[in-house]
């Protein structure tokens, strides 16, 4: 087993709202039990609404759940109305909040759209980071060159091999550890690209977060390795203190 | 004791190096997991031919795991003679049908035609379910006398189905693993089905036991549902030994 991270664990893939797709809803009180009963100190959180249905009310809702509770907000925009995008990118910068949230996947808008690259081209411009849902091969080939800073939240063991080409080509790249479940892929990709790459993230509530949190118990990496995973990295991509 | 009825051995072909038995064996002892059914990823996913062969010597060598033959429903006559030579090597506790990469949905006539021949050998089948196919894969059980089967993955995305599946026959049981398990989905499952339904399986070295291990010790098992989920249903449909 590993030895537990010194400081409480960070999640950058923290969701609340409904799931139309699903049903499921998940209110900020209870994502805070959940992140308690797991033991996940906080992190950075996003609004399904802003994501699924009208950006600026479910961002208002993120930032109100993350200063609630202590968390960060992250604000979602909707892809399919790239100009309120862009907007939204603006009133975030200005509102002080740090990170940005797309959905492609779950917008049912392909990685090609011209939409993308501006708001990431706003969101690069403002420094903010920016955390993607969506296959990271074709998002990530759609954002290579822009100097984004960037947290894969879907990065799966599947495309590891593409997720590192890409990780190379752009130092802003990083994967989430959620769909990183596979016997070496916390391992290989950190031997490939370093643990400065890799950022915890179980989505809980949503994701059945204690398997990633499982995971981590039993990943071969060194103290301070896990401790840039588990919360370092994401400090650092935030430019927050420790 | 923890019985795992659905590992894999061999080489995948993402990038990740677990094509050697040791890391099946690592993982194991990782998770405590006693025994293992696995199948070769060579026969799932290119050729049943060669890929079963290949795995009679790991099985020889290793005796915590234990086979699973590939069958794959488009060629009954090489099912039929593998089935003839390698049963007989008693290495092979039950069967594998990958309804993705044979090309044949849970539904198919051709599936009813392989679960008969593996019914007349009285074998049992851990069979892949990926959405509403696992419905056409429950039909089909109820249809073939002495059929048992094992819906892997749960139908995936299709989680809410299984009640439904399980209606439809006795003779099917329920397999968790998925590289994104959703939260609450094992308990959600196990209150609607019963204990007797349920056995564990990793998917390893495909997935991490941690994810699906994680996934079920979250929905909370009773001491009486753990003993049913983690190795005795599997050692009753599959034959295999209990605690020592």
């Amino acid at each position: 087993m590993t030895e537990a991270p010194a400081r409480p664990i960070l999640d950058c893939d923290l969701l609340v709202g409904r799931d139309i797709a699903t049903a499921r809803r998940v209110r900020p009180d209870e994502l805070a039990a959940t992140l308690a009963g797991v033991g996940i100190g906080g992190g950075l959180v996003g609004s399904l609404r802003a994501l699924l249905f009208d950006a600026p009310s479910g961002n208002d809702e993120a930032a109100a759940a993350a200063a609630d509770h202590g968390w960060w907000a992250a604000a979602g925009v909707d892809l399919r109305d790239p100009l309120t995008a862009v907007a939204e990118v603006e009133r975030a910068a200005a509102a002080g909040v740090r990170a940005i949230r797309l959905a492609p996947g779950r917008q049912e808008v392909p990685a090609t759209v011209p939409g993308l690259r501006a708001v990431v081209a706003a969101a690069v411009g403002h420094g903010l980071l920016v955390l993607t849902e969506g296959d990271a091969r074709l998002v990530g080939s759609a954002l290579r060159g822009l100097g984004a800073r960037v947290v894969f939240l879907d990065a799966h063991f599947y495309h590891l091999g593409d997720f590192v080409l890409l990780a190379r080509e752009e130092p802003g790249y990083h994967a989430s550890t959620r769909l990183l479940g596979n016997p070496d892929g916390w391992e290989r990709l950190t031997g490939e690209v370093g643990a400065e790459r890799l950022v915890f993230g179980s989505r809980p509530g949503w994701f059945e977060a204690s398997a990633v949190l499982a995971r981590m118990d039993t990943a071969r990496l060194t103290a301070s390795e896990l401790d840039l995973v588990a919360g370092e990295n994401l400090r650092q991509l935030l430019e927050v203190a420790s | 004791m923890i019985i795992d009825v659905h590992g894999h051995w061999g080489p995948w072909f993402f990038s990740t190096d677990v094509g050697d038995a040791a890391e099946n064996l690592r993982v194991m002892d990782a998770y405590g997991i006693d025994l293992q059914l696995v199948s070769a990823v060579e026969a799932v996913v290119y050729d049943p031919s060669s890929g079963n062969e290949a795995l009679v010597p790991v099985l020889r060598a290793q005796p915590r795991l234990r086979g699973l033959l590939v069958i794959d429903p488009r060629e009954p006559d090489l099912a039929a003679r593998q089935l003839a030579e390698l049963l007989p090597t008693g290495l092979f506790v039950g069967a594998k049908i990958h309804t993705h990469y044979a090309r044949t949905p849970g539904g198919a006539p051709a599936m009813a035609e392989a679960l008969a021949l593996l019914a007349a050998h009285d074998l049992p089948a851990l069979v892949h379910t990926w959405g509403e196919e696992i419905i056409g894969l429950a039909d089909v059980v109820a249809e073939v006398a002495g059929a048992r089967v094992v819906a892997a993955h749960l139908g995936g995305p299709a989680w809410p189905l299984v009640p439904f599946a399980a209606e439809r026959t006795d003779r099917l049981w329920f397999e968790p693993c998925w590289s994104t398990p959703a939260a609450g989905r094992v308990r959600w499952v196990l209150d609607r089905i019963g204990a007797h339904r349920l056995m564990f399986g990793s998917d390893a070295t495909l997935i991490d036991p941690s994810v699906t291990l994680a996934a079920v010790r979250a929905a909370a098992l009773t001491p009486d549902e753990e003993e049913l989920v983690m190795w005795r249903n599997a050692a009753e449909v599959f034959g295999l030994p209990g605690p020592e």
